[in-house]
């Protein structure tokens, strides 16, 4: 982990320079000396310090061994799934929060292997429907209805 | 204590169906969370509170209380079944459990876990009812100095416990902090980074920064090994020990349940903890150290009273200081002000009525748990088994809705998956994210009071080590983290030199 470390080390110290500088402008909007820039400025000090000796435990050969490893076929398949994620929120504005709901979770069981056709159709539209129904009638808390707004 | 006010309390939960269904509710969906492999206890309070805020505070507040001592719970069944802990709190327990349940024991291990996280969760809960009023008490003594030394102390302790590396705890509650200025600053009113946004005015909200910490990123990495999860099977027998078996475990049971109360109220530190220190003190003080780790109900009960027990053990500064004994309680801390109550010593002068129905549903949770946990075990083992490609992108949809259920709003949950995704490779790269929730609970509080104490003492640090109650926090932070860098470098070393006596050997 020798190189994420130092990678991570020097995401870090830029971060932390920036909100140090972003911060400054605070300084002025109060007449307090320890005003709303002061935390920010002592944790952005803090952060920097603690970079630094990831990046010197780093060069001295003290990275630890890391524990998992991110598998590239996984993380694609993660990726796939947060754009279908993503399809969702903007298809849940446009046909309504269960009709959407149905189809995402349609959607993402079939693209994570699931092989049942008739388990993939029942246990999405359950689910939906029992979320729907326990928010609309028991918490009273809108949900979005689409162009649907007279079914669900 | 009032005991007035708890018998009045104790009425209101048992003899109101309503609330009683709450309790019941939070304890098997508790359970069922704890027992399926991958979905902590943090994690189901995380995905249910959305479910609580169209209850009133108390009903709300019971469901949640069941899904903390259910989920603490539950993840002793996949510990014990499959070897795999549900919830980290169960990791000492599948030492023995999984020894017992592969000689054909599960259901005795599974009955013994019960009926030890039966007994630790009474003490625990007992214990938070008698001592949380004079802690409160107590607590109107503190100042801006002494919550900036606590809030520093918790933070402290979150962070030598959570994860291999100690610089790598600090850097994940310093990210932690940074998130927490975002929004208005809460003494001048000026608004912090928020890039023009009006959504980041008021900060970060808790529950979508909880739900992306604690749902998506375990989501994320579901979703990644989903291809490679082993099929599970479980079968379980026979449920209750016999007689001399429960009695003959009674002593350690009942002292492993005041340990984990003791460590469970030591603000930072967790059930997880206590289990591993209580399941080590058991097998210290054993006539029979040498089969502990081979099956026996010993190794089960002492590691589940003591993590049950540390469920009332870490309710103690939560709710009497407003330092959350570990994430789980964060998680109710956070549910508590969402109801509008704020967690602290105020909270026991102003909303007695909300206190003391949570110290009796807190032991009414206990005896629901040994009932449903008793009754239920055959089931909720059965549950394991469930398909892993039809749960995760449920679990993923309730994500999606938890995180839009707290304001309305699609930027909640844009911004939930972000830190869901942030979360999800801090992960990787062995940076705990435990430490970032404490320090979003404890990052104001620090702030306000730090500023707070310089101003009154006109930028004089010292006030912090001349007034004795902080001191003594400060002190307590700066051994504890002293103590826990020597404690891992001695672990690395040990670790280095089998490596080399391996390669050695090969």
């Amino acid at each position: 982990m020798k190189k994420v470390d130092i990678g991570t080390g020097i995401g870090l110290i830029i971060f932390s320079t920036w909100i140090f500088w972003y911060a400054s402008a605070y300084s002025k909007a109060t007449i307090y000396y320890y005003g709303p820039n002061f935390f920010p400025q002592a944790i952005a000090i803090a952060m920097c310090i603690c970079a630094i000796t990831l990046i010197l435990n780093a060069i001295r050969g003290k990275s630890m061994e890391r524990s998992d490893r991110i598998e590239l076929k996984g993380f694609i398949r993660m990726v796939i799934a947060i754009v279908i994620c993503i399809g969702y929120l903007f298809l849940m504005q446009v046909i309504g929060f269960t009709i959407g709901t149905c189809v995402f979770l349609y959607v993402l069981m079939m693209f994570i292997g699931q092989q049942g056709l008739k388990k993939r159709i029942l246990s999405s539209i359950t689910v939906s429907l029992i979320v729907w129904a326990i928010f609309r009638y028991f918490l009273v808390i809108p949900l979005p209805t689409g162009m649907l707004a007279y079914t669900f | 204590m009032d005991f007035t006010l708890l018998a009045e309390a104790f009425s209101t939960v048992m003899l109101t169906p309503i609330n009683f269904l709450f309790v019941f509710i939070g304890i098997t969906a508790g359970i069922i969370v704890g027992a399926l492999p991958g979905l902590t206890a943090t994690m189901g309070c995380a995905l249910l509170i959305p479910f609580t805020f169209g209850l009133p505070p108390i009903q709300g507040l019971l469901m949640l209380i069941g899904i903390f001592c259910g989920g603490i719970y539950g993840g002793s069944i996949s510990g014990i079944l499959i070897r795999t802990p549900g919830t980290p709190a169960a990791a000492a327990t599948l030492l023995d459990g999984y020894p017992l349940a592969q000689k054909g024991l599960a259901g005795k291990a599974i009955g013994m876990a019960t009926i030890a996280s039966f007994v630790g969760g009474t003490t625990g809960a007992v214990v938070m009812t008698f001592l949380s009023p004079q802690i409160a008490k107590f607590g109107l003594k503190f100042g801006p100095p002494e919550f900036c030394a606590l809030a520093v102390f918790g933070l402290g302790m979150i962070i030598t416990i959570s994860g291999r590396s100690l610089l790598k705890g600090i850097i994940a509650a310093l990210f932690g902090l940074m998130i927490t200025v975002i929004g208005f600053d809460p003494l001048s009113g000026v608004p912090r980074f928020t890039f023009g946004s009006q959504n980041l005015l008021g900060g970060v909200t808790f529950i979508p920064a909880l739900i992306g910490l604690f749902g998506y990123a375990q989501v994320f990495r579901n979703i990644e090994k989903i291809m490679t999860l082993p099929p599970v099977e479980s079968r379980v027998e026979n449920i209750l020990p016999k007689i001399s078996e429960i009695v003959s475990s009674l002593r350690t049971t009942f002292k492993s349940a005041l340990m984990g109360t003791f460590i469970g109220s030591i603000p930072g530190t967790g059930c997880d903890v206590a289990a591993f220190i209580a399941y080590g003190e058991a097998k210290r003080s054993s006539k029979h150290p040498e089969k502990f780790g081979t099956g026996i109900l010993e190794g089960v009960a002492a590691p589940e009273a003591a993590n049950n027990a540390a469920t009332g053990g870490a309710m103690i500064p939560m709710l009497t200081l407003g330092v959350p004994g570990d994430a789980v309680t964060a998680v109710l801390l956070g549910a508590l002000t969402i109801h509008g109550l704020q967690p602290g010593p105020m909270l026991f002068r102003d909303h007695l009525d909300i206190v003391y129905p949570i110290f009796a549903g807190m032991i009414m949770a206990q005896f629901v748990l040994l009932i449903v946990g008793l009754s239920g075990a055959r089931y909720f083992a059965k549950l394991i088994t469930v398909d892993r490609k039809i749960l995760t992108p449920i679990i993923f949809f309730l994500c999606v809705v938890g995180s839009y259920a707290m304001r309305f709003s699609f930027f909640d949950v844009g911004l939930s998956l972000i830190i869901g995704i942030i979360a999800y490779f801090m992960e990787y790269y062995d940076y705990p994210v435990s430490p970032i929730l404490l320090a979003l609970i404890l990052g104001p509080m620090a702030e306000q009071n730090l500023r707070r104490t310089l101003i009154i003492s006109h930028g004089d640090a010292t006030i912090f080590f001349t007034r004795p109650i902080s001191a003594a926090f400060i002190v307590l932070a700066v051994v504890v983290i002293i103590s826990s860098y020597y404690r891992i470098k001695k672990a690395t070393q040990i670790e280095e030199q089998n490596a080399f006596s391996a390669e050695d050997q090969d």
